[in-house]
């Protein structure tokens, strides 16, 4: 078994090298969900079938390289010369492309930039070097400070093809680990390592391990929790979707730590690619033996199922993934016991967010004092952040811990043309951070400082135009309606609190109701059950906190940022408006009187404010007051 | 979780039962077992919904209590009790969709559609001629290309509701996709 396992890996890792530089041109578009949605399927089917191509132009699937604005993506690697993204690809561009690629040329006018060399962590890839017109990766705004360790393989290998990733190094640490065979040691050098859990709560990831392999039972299960239920993230689903293979090798090390023979990744149904780019990677795996039965001839046996949810946020807390792995409604029960004691059908179980199990297999290949390099002394390592909204540059970034808030959303991010006024982190369990604590750094202890959390680290930027009071209400109603309503403070609480928002952003709240509903907020962070309930007034009280002026102009019948339909009003500038008929046409409601060529006016009483007439009046007549 | 369908004819079309008993045997020890088959059942279902024999027939095969098989299609949002439209859009209500006009699009569509504007958001709703189900989903995970929709699991990314008006005004249909 042992011969045939090393054996595998050997081949594999030459026929991925083969296909990633030695094999002819190659030419990789790039395939996440975001790259999709914005036509690479398209691309890709173009380049592929083009009859212009020859056998020695490869055109091959990879996942995303996180510069989500810039996509469609595609990478050029012709032998000996650095890789190449183009980017904002379009159909019309791909016979040029071909013509190009086929005279040993790459599209220069599409460049965004080049990749020279590149650490995989697991192994290096030298691609070539010149071409120094066009910027180095790390050069041009959104890349500059970045460190890809958890991203380290996204957009430059093919994640449904399991020799690209042996070629990266894939696999290695796993024979590694096991051929050392001394659990303990692996729990050892994660806990030196610092690394703490990226699903949010930060709880040290070894400490939690030991734990796991101290207490008795069997069989024991460890689980990836992909549930990423927060709007406003999606690391990882691209993380599974352009790397599965480092989340399965991660995983197995983790199985063998601690003890566990079975695995299961629990990842929503919403992220359908994602599913099944696991379910084969997972197949994958197992035909080359680096999952199942005496994984590389030792006695450690390793199987993973991949189950998908169904739509329920409370399933990311941890008690509530169990119970909807049982069959049951996601429901969450209260801790002790802790899934380490008893889990999974009553079993030790163990459980880390996807993000973390990408840290494994980096750690033990460059061991814990190259991982404490990066970030801080107190979170070390780096954290992806999707970083969204209203920001020039939106995508996937990954930064070192303790960076501050302003590299983030001015450096990378590259601001916004109008004032940008918060980021909300964290999702509905995290807060609204105004601008004027950007400089706060991004890790665990700060965050929380100030009534964020980092959550799985979505960072949605806001500017002038969103109404921080609606912000609030709109996280209400999410956790309210997501809400299991097990335990009274989170299931009233919530929904109480939910009317009160509705009435201010109606302009029917008084300033009594700014008290009661701090008072509600912290009655519920004090008393829920679980995560949900707990961190859910989190956005509430934070934009109380940092943005009482918003509430009390609501108070006052005001949306600044004129955003509640109960408090603005749209007005035709007589002036203005020559009579093109465009908005009379276009208003659901039948609320625009006047003919051609004549001023028009809205009903007010008719109108139920849905904008349609500003959106489409080409003159300016139409004004949101 | 209630489900608002005006469609009043009865279209219940069970599954046969030698494909409910392949499912059920293959998944039936697995882990989240239960979420699997009835997932597979709905996606098998040409209405894409649990009718209630399927209901009886899986909570038989795989001894789970009626009751408990219930529990978990109405706590879980991805079920549906009520047959769905020819055509699903799906809009993303997720933070950066909403920070950039998600409501509004969703409201175009529900008024374009003839939907009661004051019925809950999250309830999916079909149309009376059974053309179109409008939903919404916590988050697809597009955010970057905010605001996003989906129209029968094809994503549309940086929509405007002038995208939305032509899509409906062209009468969508299954060959347009």
């Amino acid at each position: 078994m042992k011969v045939l396992n090393t054996e595998n890996l050997r081949k594999n890792r030459e026929k991925g090298l083969q296909s990633i530089i030695s094999g002819g041109v190659r030419v990789a578009v790039g395939m996440g969900t975001c790259g999709i949605g914005n036509g690479a399927e398209e691309i890709y089917r173009a380049l592929k079938g083009s009859p212009h191509r020859t056998g020695d132009v490869h055109v091959v699937k990879t996942g995303c390289f996180g510069f989500c604005a810039e996509e469609p993506l595609v990478n050029v690697h012709i032998p000996g010369k650095p890789l190449v993204i183009l980017h904002r690809v379009i159909l019309k561009d791909v016979p040029d492309i071909i013509k190009w690629v086929m005279g040993g040329k790459i599209p220069l006018d599409k460049a965004l930039c080049r990749i020279e060399e590149w650490d995989h962590l697991t192994g290096k890839i030298i691609y070539g070097r010149g071409m120094e017109d066009v910027p180095l990766w790390d050069e041009i705004p959104f890349f500059k400070g970045q460190d890809k360790i958890v991203l380290r393989n996204c957009g430059l290998i093919d994640p449904e093809d399991i020799t690209e990733y042996a070629a990266v190094g894939g696999y290695s640490c796993l024979q590694k680990v096991l051929a050392e065979n001394k659990p303990e040691s692996v729990i050892e050098e994660i806990k030196k390592a610092g690394l703490r859990g990226r699903g949010g709560a930060g709880f040290p990831t070894g400490i939690k391990w030991e734990l796991m392999r101290q207490s008795p039972g069997s069989p024991k299960y460890i689980i990836c929790n992909a549930d990423e239920g927060d709007p406003g993230a999606y690391m990882n689903r691209n993380e599974i979707e352009s790397d599965p293979h480092s989340l399965l090798e991660g995983m197995a090390i983790g199985a063998f730590a601690t003890g566990a023979s079975e695995g299961i990744i629990y990842v929503r149904a919403e992220y359908p690619l994602a599913v099944k780019r696991l379910r084969k990677a997972v197949k994958d795996a197992g035909d080359c033996g680096f999952l199942g039965k005496s994984i590389f001839g030792s006695e450690f046996s390793f199987i993973i199922n991949v189950v998908e949810g169904a739509g329920a946020f409370v399933c990311g807390e941890e008690t509530a993934l169990i119970s909807s792995l049982e069959g049951k409604s996601g429901r969450p029960s209260p801790r002790p016991p802790f899934p380490a004691q008893k889990g999974y059908k009553g079993k030790p179980t163990n459980i880390n967010n996807v993000e973390t199990w990408y840290n494994i297999t980096a750690i033990i290949s460059g061991g814990w004092k190259r991982f404490r390099k990066t970030g801080t002394g107190k979170s070390p390592g780096t954290k992806v952040f999707s970083l969204v909204g209203k920001v020039a540059n939106t995508g996937l970034v990954e930064l070192p811990l303790g960076m501050s808030l302003s590299t983030l959303v001015y450096g990378i991010g590259g601001g916004s043309d109008k004032k940008i006024k918060a980021v909300q982190s964290g999702g509905p369990s995290g807060g609204c951070i105004p601008a004027e604590l950007f400089e706060t750094p991004v890790d665990y202890e700060s965050l929380a400082a100030i009534g964020a959390i980092m959550g799985s680290g979505g960072m949605v930027v806001m500017d002038e135009d969103n109404c921080m009071v609606d912000v609030a209400k709109y996280f209400v109603e999410f956790t309210a309606r997501e809400s299991c309503g097990k335990c009274v403070p989170c299931r009233e609480g919530l929904f109480r609190a939910m009317e009160i928002l509705k009435n201010l952003t109606a302009g029917k709240g008084s300033e009594s109701d700014l008290a009661l509903l701090e008072d509600l907020g912290t009655v519920i962070k004090d008393t829920a059950l679980c995560g949900l309930g707990q961190t859910g007034p989190n956005p509430v009280l934070t934009t109380l906190k940092y943005f009482m002026e918003e509430y009390l102009a609501h108070i006052k019948g005001m949306c600044p940022a004129k955003v509640c339909p109960e408090l603005i009003r749209y007005e035709i500038l007589e002036k203005k408006c020559i009579g093109y008929t465009v908005c009379a046409r276009n208003c659901p409601q039948n609320a625009i009187t006047g003919g051609k060529k004549k001023a028009h006016n809205i009903i007010q009483e008719k109108c139920v404010k849905c904008g349609i007439c500003l959106e489409v009046c080409k003159f300016g007549a139409v004004k949101k007051i | 979780m209630p489900v608002a369908c005006k469609n009043k004819r009865r279209r219940s079309h069970k599954l046969s039962a030698a494909r409910l008993d392949r499912l059920i045997l293959r998944d039936k020890d697995k882990p989240g077992s239960l979420l699997g088959i009835l997932e597979e059942a709905q996606k098998l279902n040409k209405y894409k919904y649990l009718p209630e024999e399927t209901l009886v027939y899986i909570a038989e095969k795989t001894s789970v209590p009626l009751s408990q098989v219930y529990s978990v299609v109405t706590f879980y949002s991805f079920f549906n009790l009520q047959p769905q439209g020819e055509h699903t859009i799906t809009v993303c209500r997720g933070t950066a969709c909403h920070t950039r006009g998600s409501k509004d699009i969703l409201d175009m569509i529900r008024t374009g559609l003839n939907i009661d504007g004051d019925s809950d958001e999250s309830v999916p709703v079909t149309t009376e001629d059974n053309k179109f189900t409008v939903r919404t989903v916590a988050c697809i995970g597009q955010c970057a290309l905010a605001p996003v929709a989906e129209i029968d699991g094809k994503v549309l990314s940086r929509i405007t509701r002038e995208k939305i008006r032509k899509i409906l005004k062209s009468g969508y249909s299954a060959e347009k996709k």
